[in-house]
């Protein structure tokens, strides 16, 4: 699936959900992650499975985003999550 | 008698008195200058350079706008000054006016100093050819600190 800056499909653009990707810093203790924002019918499971090839990942997206979730359950369209490498 | 006894203590008053007159005023003590405050330079980005490879350093070490297919892309992003940061790359392929996001990843980190940051992207199956964009991003601002276009071809 290839998603456009406004997160809609575009079948007139490559796919690049194969893409992988990583960051690192001279910079001590530097943390990094990617941005996910959430889709209609998205769960924290079916990210997980999405980022990490296994949905029950989902507390390490939960764990990294206590600062706007408070119920794994309760997740909302345009939340911008963030995902932890895999580990 | 008297009289010249008198003109004789009160000239050399008379004198000393004229002399303080024209001394000039105590000085005044300098003023205290006030303890110079820098306020440290907010995190901003000093440098971004595109390659194939980087070094220990985190730096690329041969610069290029052009890739393979099978490359894996490498931006080096150096940033200056202190405190929290919060730094975002955004890669983009873009085609005509439109645009697919390929990837965006973030680092946050503490800054006390100058740093050297890599966002990396790869694709197995290949790059489809075309024309490319980074976009580097501090903290929640709108537009980029930094843009940088290349090719796959």
């Amino acid at each position: 699936m290839t998603d456009g800056q406004d997160g809609k499909k575009d079948d007139d653009m490559p796919d690049f959900s194969d893409v992988k990707s990583g960051a690192s810093s001279t910079a001590p203790g530097a943390e990094v992650f990617q941005i996910y924002e959430v889709k209609s019918g998205d769960s924290l499971s079916r990210i997980a499975k999405s980022f990490y090839g296994n949905g029950n990942a989902w507390k390490t997206i939960f764990d990294a985003n206590t600062d706007v979730l408070k119920d794994p359950n309760k997740i909302f369209p345009g939340q911008k999550l963030k995902i932890p490498p895999k580990r | 008698m008297k009289k010249l006894i008198a003109i004789t203590i009160a000239l050399p008053a008379i004198a000393i008195l004229a002399c303080r007159k024209s001394e000039p005023p105590p000085p005044t003590p300098a003023a205290v200058p006030a303890p110079v405050t820098t306020l440290p330079a907010p995190v901003s980005v000093s440098g971004v350079a595109l390659g194939t490879t980087l070094g220990p350093d985190k730096r690329v070490t041969a610069a290029t706008e052009a890739f393979g297919a099978k490359d894996t892309i490498y931006a080096s992003v150096e940033t200056a000054g202190t405190g929290h940061a919060r730094l975002r790359a955004r890669w983009s392929f873009v085609k005509g006016d439109k645009t697919a996001k390929v990837d965006e990843t973030t680092i946050e980190f503490d800054s006390a100093g100058p740093a050297v940051n890599e966002f990396h992207i790869a694709k197995p199956s290949g790059w489809p050819k075309g024309d490319y964009k980074l976009e580097v991003f501090l903290g929640d601002a709108e537009n980029p600190a930094a843009t940088r276009s290349f090719k796959v071809g």
